[in-house]
């Protein structure tokens, strides 16, 4: 290696270093901020790490102020994904493997569901909730995620089913099998991989959302990040406290990125370009 | 934790409900369709009048029935519908013609939250983009590639609202001479500064608010960017480095032309996420000390005493508006890529 290129090695590491330090340096601090009580965090101590044992006491207590709405957030997230990537796995059949008449113009509504800011259908959305008495809870809350996550699904789907070679749905439609025998016997079977990436693109973002959330749920019935903003909202806050609660409500999507993070890229790579 | 169980309790019930609909409507419509145009047969098993081709042609529709009357539902009446309201007054219930656009116009803070949300997309878009590429760049040449992507990736995975909150604690302050906690006051007051109110200080506190979005948006731009920049030939650079270019000409003339189509996805796709930026403005500063942004304004009016929702679909349609090109631009590439399929 000459001198010159050790040199570039050298400015590349140092530059890539200091990115994924500001870059983490943010979540380090709400690390040891959420392991600390109160008077641990100040100047002198902040940043360094928590004595050891370490103390959870801030989790136990954000798990105590946060357990409903975790309760929430996992009954949303659980029925949204689930329903939604069942609805768009056979959106997806359809699209992919039959011709229907005007699937020119079903391709352009899709998209344009998906990148439709959401603020431009709030108010109607809202009253129409409240009419069909939908309004603040749970099950309204589910419907709107599920409704919305179909055109992203269906693409992901539909991209995924296209890779099928139409030769083996032909074998089984001569051997007799129906439309719903093709899906059941051969596309199913042939999902999994769609179906972790749908599911964890629909987990992480309706987990994480807020706009809806804060529109569309009372008291008592909303997910976790209502109250989390909430409780960040006043003065003189307990930051050890709502680190630990933010690092709570990051935890169910982290672990799914950490886990399965290959999956969730690819999710995103066919969320924002394509499959 | 006896209401988390309970709460665990009713979620899969509720999911169980869902499914069962879900089903009950896949198998009822099929079974319903198979019954009406049964194919008529003679006792002696020959058939005298075929349905078939009727079945074949309708059940497709059948299935992709809830997907469409679901979004005609949810979609495109509200999208007409909010068009419609910003002609109406606060409750909906008489016409005022363009009154509300005026106030629009004339309102400081409508014009405050425009000149702000036009800050925010000149910048984000282009900051997580420009950050994003040098990050794929550099990280492409290093052995532990993935493992630094993976970091910076990271944020992507929290939402909104915990980044913000995270970064709520970074910009911390209390009245000088007292401890500081936020992280950034720590380095200005170790440093000998005198501690800043980094959100009550326009236009400061914007850049502020903005850098979260950048932190969170910086690693989809990189993931996009990394991989668009490894499908760049390796015979280019090579034809490059033979004729002598060094390595940032190469990088200018040679990759970034090639990516450029990936950099525009990029940049339309945060410019979008941009444009509805509403979570971190709500939690840091509820648009308080000038840092109004569109989304946030009309939530404001939404809920606003007894609310107005008039003035709160103005700026629902400004947004819409706003939106409107870049869609219809991703939606045509979208689909020129499909036809290439």
């Amino acid at each position: 290696m000459t001198a010159k290129k050790l040199i570039n090695r050298t400015i590349i590491y140092a530059l890539l270093i200091l990115m994924a330090a500001i870059f983490l340096i943010p979540v380090y601090m709400t690390t040891v901020t959420a392991l600390k009580t109160r008077d641990e965090t100040t100047l002198a101590t902040a940043w360094n790490p928590p004595d050891l044992p370490l103390n959870f006491s801030k989790f136990q207590e954000a798990f105590e102020y946060f357990g409903p709405s975790l309760g929430n957030s996992f009954a949303l997230v659980g029925t949204a994904t689930i329903l939604s990537a069942l609805l768009g796995s056979i959106n997806g059949y359809v699209l992919a493997k039959w011709r229907i008449p005007g699937e020119r113009f079903l391709f352009p509504l899709m998209l344009f569901g998906m990148f439709l800011p959401y603020q431009a259908i709030l108010i109607p959305l809202f009253e129409f909730m409240s009419d069909l008495g939908l309004y603040g809870g749970i099950p309204g809350l589910v419907l709107i995620h599920v409704v919305y996550g179909i055109p992203i699904t269906t693409l992901i789907f539909r991209n995924f089913y296209v890779e099928i070679p139409d030769e083996m749905l032909e074998a089984a439609a001569i051997d007799g099998a129906g439309f719903w025998q093709i899906y059941t016997d051969i596309v199913f079977p042939l999902s999994l991989p769609g179906f972790v990436v749908v599911i964890i693109w629909q987990f992480t973002q309706i987990w994480n959302d807020f706009l809806f959330a804060i529109f569309m749920t009372t008291e008592g019935n909303q997910p976790i990040t209502v109250p989390l903003a909430e409780l960040s909202g006043g003065e003189a806050v307990d930051y050890n406290l709502t680190m630990a609660g933010a690092i709570l409500a990051a935890l169910p999507p982290l672990l799914v990125y950490i886990v399965m993070g290959r999956y969730f890229i690819r999710g995103l790579l066919a969320g924002s370009i394509k499959g | 934790m006896n209401e988390f169980i309970s709460e665990v309790v009713s979620a899969i019930l509720f999911i169980s409900a869902g499914v069962g609909i879900m089903f009950a409507y896949y198998f009822g419509s099929n079974w319903l369709l198979d019954t009406i145009f049964a194919d008529r047969i003679n006792p002696d098993g020959t058939v005298v009048k075929s349905y078939a081709n009727t079945r074949r042609r309708v059940r497709p529709w059948l299935m992709v029935a809830p997907a469409l009357i679901f979004l005609s539902i949810y979609l495109f009446y509200p999208a007409a519908a909010t068009f419609y309201f910003s002609f109406f007054n606060a409750n909906s219930t008489e016409f005022v013609g363009l009154e509300n656009y005026k106030w629009a116009i004339n309102n400081d803070a409508f014009r405050q939250a425009v000149f702000n949300n036009v800050l925010w997309i000149l910048i984000v878009p282009f900051a997580s983009t420009a950050i994003g590429l040098l990050i794929a760049v550099l990280a492409d040449r290093v052995r532990w590639e993935s493992i630094a992507k993976a970091f910076i990736f990271m944020p992507m995975a929290i939402s909104f609202v915990g980044a913000s909150i995270i970064w709520r604690f970074v910009y911390d302050v209390n009245p000088p001479g007292e401890p500081q906690i936020g992280i950034l006051n720590a380095v200005v007051t170790a440093l000998g500064g005198e501690p800043i109110n980094w959100l009550n200080q326009p236009p400061l506190n914007n850049f502020m608010l903005m850098i979260i979005l950048i932190w969170i948006q910086t690693g989809f731009a990189m993931v996009l960017l990394s991989s668009a920049l490894k499908a760049v030939p390796e015979e280019t650079l090579e034809a490059a480095r033979i004729d002598g270019a060094n390595d940032i000409q190469i990088f200018f003339r040679i990759m970034i032309p090639q990516i450029m189509p990936t950099i525009a996805v990029v940049m339309t796709t945060i410019l979008i996420t941009t444009l509805k930026v509403f979570d971190i403005v709500q939690v840091m500063t509820n648009g308080q000390s000038d840092t109004e942004v569109l989304a946030n304004f009309m939530f404001r009016w939404m809920f606003r005493g007894t609310g107005d929702d008039g003035k709160a679909a103005v700026i629902a349609v400004t947004i819409m508006v706003a939106t409107v090109p870049f869609l219809i631009w991703n939606v045509r590439r979208f689909s020129r890529e499909e036809q290439l399929r």
